[in-house]
């Protein structure tokens, strides 16, 4: 298996086969004051780089992600003209595939460790617990993996933080500690949404350094879900800029000073900098169009 | 000086537990100046504020308000001349009060009469517009909550306010309608802010001077110019100042904890 998914590994993420392929994403909700539509018609390709999705709240980034798992809540329903993981069909997947595939092949890494961990059960037993479910191996293997894990995060005394439980470890720690458990499985593809927003700038770099070695290291695609622009364009290989459920516009990361979208422009000019000006920043105006216009839909194709 | 606060310590506990929140703290504010103040979570920094507006009365040292020396224990009259605004506008809003209750209330504590001109006059200076002082927070953006904290501090015409993180919860494009709206207000009222913040770039787009705190301790006072050029004295100033500008594998390489 881990051969196979070595295979095509090189350099140039446009050279590969995708491992994510998604193409006209919709997602709806019905809810008591009418039908919401989430996601309209987003289309991208994963490979194994660092994509960075980035819109304000409501522009459907979170519920892309939430898709790609089929996570989406009960009053929701998700529709692509195709949603495909390494040959597999994500819309067609019964239930009990996609439970073999979350955590197990794709990951993901929610923005609060508070609510994501198990407030009565050790870390530890955690991680061990996720390794568990998803190989079959021995209590005790399960345990020395989980101590490599939390080893391979960074944390200081893996032993002792081991036996920990999540209310005595600190936000970067516990974001770390999330990390290790979703990684434990060694998954083709990570989806990360806001890993970093809760945690201090110095913490936020150390977290995302880790997330980097594993694209580099082990070949896994990450999908990192932001509201930082500055953040993700520093990070990421490629980005997505979402407004209104739409890709409004696909950007190299370093070509963000580029960026031709009145609605990426715009973002970027109403973030204050570090240079000292006292000026008025420029406040974003939002055109209607945005939201109606045919623009990018195509735009997440490598 | 407007603000003119000396050897403040706050430690909270006691015996084993005890927690040595702030170390010997000095600042002085001028008049009509903005003052910053950043650190990563648990530096102290909200806590200097909770101890000068009074939320918290455990504190040692001398904090001068205007010449006046404020003690633990508060007037009515005092609290008038500061006021605060809080981080999250989804939690500092009563649910069940309209923003005409909200705005009501100090009015109402201090005794102060035209309350509806006031009210009408304070959301117009905000931004908000008379339709809104019906309402109830929940039929309400981010955004426009934060104005009407902002509206319920300034409605008592203080001297001085504290900022708490004001635009961390809010949407980039949001946040610097709320910055724009932060500095045209002290511009015509002359007011004078401390805020706090943990991302250096807020800070410093409003504040001419930033105080640097670890640990309880004010480590660094950097300026402007210091702001632009990054040339600063102290190892976690520069660390955070780098750190402020975004991923940089080989900046993290030199990274270290202060403790």
């Amino acid at each position: 298996m881990n051969e196979m998914r070595m295979t095509g590994f090189s350099s140039d993420p446009s050279a590969q086969e995708p491992l994510i392929s998604v193409r006209d994403l919709h997602v709806r909700f019905t809810t008591p004051k009418g039908p919401v539509h989430a996601v309209r018609g987003v289309s991208f390709d994963l490979g194994r780089e660092r994509l960075g999705i980035v819109g304000e709240s409501g522009s459907g980034k979170s519920q892309t992600g939430r898709a790609l798992l089929r996570l989406t809540a009960g009053n929701g329903s998700i529709d692509a003209s195709k949603m495909e993981f390494d040959g597999l069909d994500l819309m067609k997947a019964s239930e009990k595939k996609m439970r073999s595939i979350r955590g197990s092949r794709i990951s993901m890494i929610m923005q609060d460790p508070k609510y994501s961990l198990n407030p009565v059960l050790t870390v530890g037993a955690q991680i061990a617990e996720s390794c568990r479910r998803h190989e079959d191996i021995s209590k005790a293997d399960a345990k020395k993996r989980a101590l490599a894990m939390l080893d391979t995060v960074r944390i200081r005394e893996p032993e002792k933080v081991y036996n920990l439980y999540p209310h005595q470890v600190s936000g970067g720690m516990g974001q770390r500690i999330m990390i290790a458990m979703m990684l434990i499985t060694n998954p083709q593809v990570m989806i990360a949404d806001e890993p970093t927003s809760a945690l201090d700038v110095t913490v936020q770099m150390q977290v995302l350094a880790l997330l980097d070695d594993m694209v580099r290291e082990r070949g896994m695609g990450l999908v990192l879900i932001s509201h930082d622009l500055q953040l993700v364009s520093s990070f990421c290989d490629r980005v997505l800029v979402m407004y209104g459920g739409r890709i409004m516009e696909t950007l190299d990361a370093k070509n963000l000073d580029q960026a031709q979208h009145p609605y990426t422009k715009g973002l970027l000019n109403c973030l204050p900098r570090l240079n000292g000006r006292h000026d008025d920043l420029p406040v974003l105006k939002r055109d209607p169009a945005w939201l109606t216009e045919g623009g990018d839909a195509e735009g997440g194709l490598a | 000086m407007m603000i003119d606060i000396k050897d403040l310590n706050i430690v909270f506990g006691s015996g084993h537990n005890q927690i040595h929140a702030v170390r010997d703290v000095n600042l002085e504010v001028a008049e009509g100046e903005s003052y910053g103040l950043v650190g990563e979570s648990g530096s102290g920094k909200s806590t200097i504020l909770r101890a000068m507006v009074g939320i918290n009365a455990h504190w040692t040292g001398s904090i001068r308000v205007d010449g006046q020396l404020l003690t633990p224990k508060r007037t009515v009259a005092s609290r008038k001349h500061m006021q605060m605004v809080f981080q999250d506008p989804y939690g500092s809003l009563h649910p069940r009060r309209t923003v005409d209750d909200t705005l009501k209330e100090p009015l109402i504590i201090h005794n102060l009469d035209d309350r509806d001109d006031r009210i009408v006059r304070i959301l117009k200076e905000v931004g908000l517009g008379p339709e809104f002082r019906f309402r109830y927070p929940h039929q309400l953006s981010g955004g426009q909550r934060q104005r009407v904290a902002i509206a319920r501090a300034l409605i008592l015409e203080p001297r001085v306010i504290l900022l708490d993180e004001p635009t961390s919860a809010l949407d980039v494009s949001v946040q610097a309608e709320i910055l724009n709206l932060l500095s045209a207000l002290r511009k015509t009222h002359g007011l004078t802010y401390i805020m706090v913040s943990h991302d250096l770039a807020v800070v410093g787009h409003l504040c001419s001077k930033i105080a640097v705190m670890n640990r309880g301790v004010v480590i660094e006072e950097m300026t402007e110019e210091q702001m632009r050029t990054g040339e600063v004295a102290h190892d976690y100033t520069r660390q955070l100042w780098t750190a402020s500008h975004g991923y940089d594998r080989t900046a993290l390489k030199s990274f270290k904890e202060f403790a």
